[in-house]
């Protein structure tokens, strides 16, 4: 351990695999796990593949001790470790000692008997080397990505095989100290070239802001004991990795702004030391298809698709006009119960009249629950207590410019209460969080009746639900989404955003969070909902609807330099100013664009729902897509049913899923 | 070098409905809207002015008070000179989170000096009749807690909400020179950045 300066950790990914077949033993394909890092160690960037080393019994979790490999001590993995006894560590540090756990929980299981349980026999796949000395990097695909790093001195390391994904992000985060640019003669290497490493020194110093630093933290960090769970802290260095990158932004970030107006002629991309060299991500696209939307669906076309019982007919074709035109005020009040699922497109008048008879008492019962609640009681329940006292708050701070809320003692302000602390009561664990009462807003709007519009909002919020969780994991998983597609859709821009440390698109949180209520008028919020509630035309077309207003403001935003704050301001600013129809007509197109395109990245096709074979029954799945992560994408878990059953049996890699740490994203 | 002015960075942070955007508004536009909405995300405004014939722009971050959303806030926090600490004096739960809130700060804003770090107290609300927090309370809770300032202001008619912001410039200020006494003066100061108020592009 003779660093002199701890190694701070840029970009870490599990489950990286070598393929560990020689020529001698063909017959032991071994598949070895790993983590595959990014390293910032006395000024200089490292690369780092290790082998997990030990087996983990997840009973031994909370016990894990000090001295275990983990994402905080990665000063002593340079180190040669033996191999640790773990049941025998038992240690006070609560603190460290959960953040351990985090760390071994990911650690794959493997079947004590493998040939691969030895840490010399791992370890001896383990590498490192300077990025400064990478000279080119093989990107290939079979089925999942790996690449191959070749060094300066003509060396070739093992390919490292990404099965759980993550090679595009690792690119990503190697770009940040290297340019990476396609070789012209060979679409699978990437020449790289380092950068001027004084300029990207200061550039260091001047954050004076490490990952490493705030991990550091957790130490002493008050806030840590209070969580309750691994989950908690695995959000929590989430939050701490993510954040550092965010936190550049501040006063730093303008400083650095400035420093970068000098330095962008250097970090341009097609440039400097190989000439006429395009960046690998770039996918041609083509030209943008005109779209045309259409008028409101009327009375008369919405009675049309009705039989003589009540069914929806042609339900294909109807979702098809209201995505294309959106509903006449008139309609919405029987269609958005459709859209949103509380009625079912196939029921007739008489089961839709008993299933409200139904919902309604069950509307009541839960509503009476918190009626009957005493002030004693009230007194002993915080939980209940604070949900309704930021209810009560933010019931008052919602609309009020809206006829159906305004002023005093309206009518529409006690539905919107009660309706929401009804909610509260149908799902207690979430409860009340700020942007709930804007969801809830319209729909009561158009529902006029308190039962409709709780039932409605419960389907509205089926789909919103994981932006409001604990973790908020569904927000993060969208930004990232978000990434993605701008990445694809316009890399210049994207570039951009990440110079001025914005690349997580931190300034559309608000656009995420509530589906752009407060984004557009109160009336095109209504148009925008009911064209995204038929899934048309894609999975996740809110996305695009955040690229179709972000396509529109790229060029003010670059040509005026804006930085940071500039771009957070500037989105902000947009609020009521955004054209709903041309948005619309702009998202479309920018979705025909997306699905004309023949080689998509994979990554893409997952967000947007492309299969590979495009369909249009696939079109129409539902938003719910959206929220799944992408750990947990029916892809990823092919692949690692693949891995589980390739025969080999050496290395049988557990459903972990659900624990894996975010931040590896 | 009469055309510089410094840009300070005040947070304003406190429980969800004490009033925090209402006072920035109510400082920087002298307007309060009665129907405006609760903060969702993060927002901040500047202004210009003038303290103590010192140019100083100040740029005012607003954030959702609710717990839930501190994973989005916090980021924020970083580079901040001061922090408003704002409760409402008819909501004593908001008062009794205080504390809370200044180890929020503390914590994640990675003060150097926590204990000489500019903090500034604000009662907001007190154009209202049904108090749940005494004047003498809240003045107690701030010598406690490090001597802050206190201010009862009114978003609503404006009550002291200048002087409130005034205040925390010249605590910035104050301690800033304090600290470029101690600061060689070679080094680069990344903490100020001198600003160009003539707007050129």
């Amino acid at each position: 351990m003779a660093a002199t300066t701890p190694p701070k950790v840029i970009f870490e990914h599990e489950g990286v695999f070598i393929h560990s077949n020689t020529e001698e033993s063909d017959d032991q394909d071994l598949l070895l796990s790993g983590f595959l890092r990014i390293l910032e160690k006395d000024g200089e960037t490292v690369v780092e593949y290790k082998p997990l080393e030990d087996t983990v019994d997840p009973s031994n979790m909370l016990c894990a001790g000090k001295d275990s490999s983990s994402v905080v001590e990665w000063t002593q993995c340079s180190g040669e470790k033996g191999h640790r006894p773990m049941d025998q560590q038992l240690s006070c540090d609560t603190e460290w000692d959960m953040v351990n756990a985090v760390s071994f929980r990911r650690k794959p299981y493997t079947n004590g008997e493998g040939g691969l349980n030895h840490t010399n026999e791992r370890s001896k796949w383990a590498f490192s080397f300077y990025v400064c000395d990478l000279k080119s990097i093989s990107v290939k695909c079979e089925g999942w990505s790996y690449l191959t790093f070749h060094l300066r001195d003509g060396n070739t390391l093992p390919a490292v095989h990404f099965h759980q994904g993550g090679s595009e992000a690792f690119l990503d985060n190697l770009r940040k100290c290297a340019q990476l640019s396609e070789c012209p003669d060979d679409e699978h290497t990437l020449i790289v070239s380092y950068y001027n490493k004084a300029l990207s020194q200061s550039f260091e110093n001047l954050l004076d802001d490490t990952n490493y630093g705030l991990v550091q933290k957790f130490k002493k960090d008050p806030y840590t004991t209070t969580l309750g769970g691994f989950s908690k802290v695995t959000n929590y260095i989430f939050d701490a990795f993510r954040g550092s990158e965010l936190e550049c932004q501040e006063r730093p970030a303008e400083e650095m702004s400035d420093l970068l107006g000098e330095l962008i002629p250097g970090l341009e991309i097609n440039q400097q030391e190989e000439p006429g060299f395009e960046v690998i991500t770039r996918v041609d696209l083509g030209a943008r298809p005109e779209v045309q939307r259409r008028e409101p669906v009327t009375v008369e076309d919405w009675t049309k698709h009705q039989d003589s019982e009540g069914r929806i007919s042609n339900v294909t074709h109807l979702k098809h006009i209201i995505f294309k035109g959106g509903l006449c005020h008139a309609v919405r009040k029987e269609a958005w119960k459709f859209l949103l699922g509380y009625f079912p497109w196939d029921s007739t008048h008489d089961e839709r009249k008993n299933l409200q008879k139904r919902k309604t008492d069950e509307y009541f019962r839960m509503k009476l629950q918190w009626k009957s609640v005493s002030e004693e009681q009230e007194r002993r329940n915080s939980r209940l207590r604070d949900y309704k006292s930021l209810i009560e708050k933010d019931v008052n701070r919602t609309d009020r410019n809206n006829k159906f809320y305004e002023g005093l003692d309206n009518p529409g302000l006690i539905l919107l209460h009660d309706i929401l602390m009804t909610y509260c009561m149908y799902d207690f664990d979430l409860g009340y969080v700020q942007g709930m009462s804007d969801l809830l807003s319209p729909i009561l709007y158009v529902m006029e009746n308190e039962v409709d519009a709780f039932w409605c909002f419960v389907s509205f919020m089926e789909q919103m639900h994981e932006n409001f969780e604990e973790q908020m994991q569904g927000m993060k998983t969208q930004l990232i989404q978000l990434s993605t597609l701008l990445r694809l859709l316009d890399l210049a821009f994207w570039n951009y955003l990440e110079a001025q440390d914005s690349g997580y698109l931190y300034f559309c949180f608000r656009w995420l969070l509530i589906r752009f209520k407060r984004e557009v008028h109160f009336q095109d919020v209504l148009r925008l909902w009911e064209v995204m509630w038929t899934g048309l035309p894609c999975q996740n077309f809110h996305l695009l609807v955040c690229c179709a207003i972000l396509d529109s403001e790229k060029q003010k935003i670059m040509e005026r330099n804006y930085g940071f704050n500039e771009i957070l301001k500037h989105i902000n600013e947009l609020s009521m100013k955004l054209d709903i129809e041309e948005i619309l007509h702009k998202s479309e197109s920018i979705c025909m664009q997306i699905k004309n395109c023949k080689d998509l990245p994979h990554s893409v096709r997952e967000i947007l729902g492309f299969s590979a074979v495009p369909e249009t029954s696939t079109l129409e799945t539902s938003e719910y897509g959206i929220l799944e992560s992408p750990q947990t994408s029916p892809r990823a878990t092919l692949r690692q049913d693949q891995l589980i059953s390739n025969g080999h049996g050496h290395l049988r890699e557990l459903s972990h899923n659900g624990c894996k740490v975010a931040f590896i994203s | 070098m009469a055309s510089r002015s410094s840009l300070l960075k005040v947070i304003l942070l406190g429980d969800g409905g004490v009033g925090k955007s209402s006072l920035m508004n109510r400082y920087v536009t002298n307007k309060f809207d009665t129907q405006l909405f609760h903060t969702i995300g993060v927002e901040f405004l500047n202004k210009d002015l003038e303290v103590d014939g010192q140019l100083v722009t100040l740029q005012i971050w607003d954030t959702a008070g609710q717990e839930r959303f501190r994973s989005l806030r916090t980021p924020f926090y970083r580079g901040s000179d001061c922090c408003l600490l704002t409760f409402s004096v008819d909501d004593n739960q908001s008062f009794l989170n205080l504390g809370n809130w200044k180890k929020e700060f503390i914590y994640y804003a990675d003060v150097k000096q926590p204990d000489s770090f500019p903090f500034v107290v604000l009662g907001n609300k007190v154009d209202v009749t049904e108090r749940q927090v005494s004047a003498e309370e809240a003045q107690q809770w701030c010598r406690e807690n490090g001597n802050f300032p206190y201010f009862e202001t009114s978003a609503k008619d404006a009550t002291n909400v200048s002087n409130a912001f005034e205040e925390a410039v010249r605590r910035v200020l104050a301690s800033e020179d304090r600290v470029e006494h101690l600061v060689p003066t070679d080094a680069v100061n990344l903490h100020r950045k001198p600003r160009n108020t003539s707007t050129c592009c």
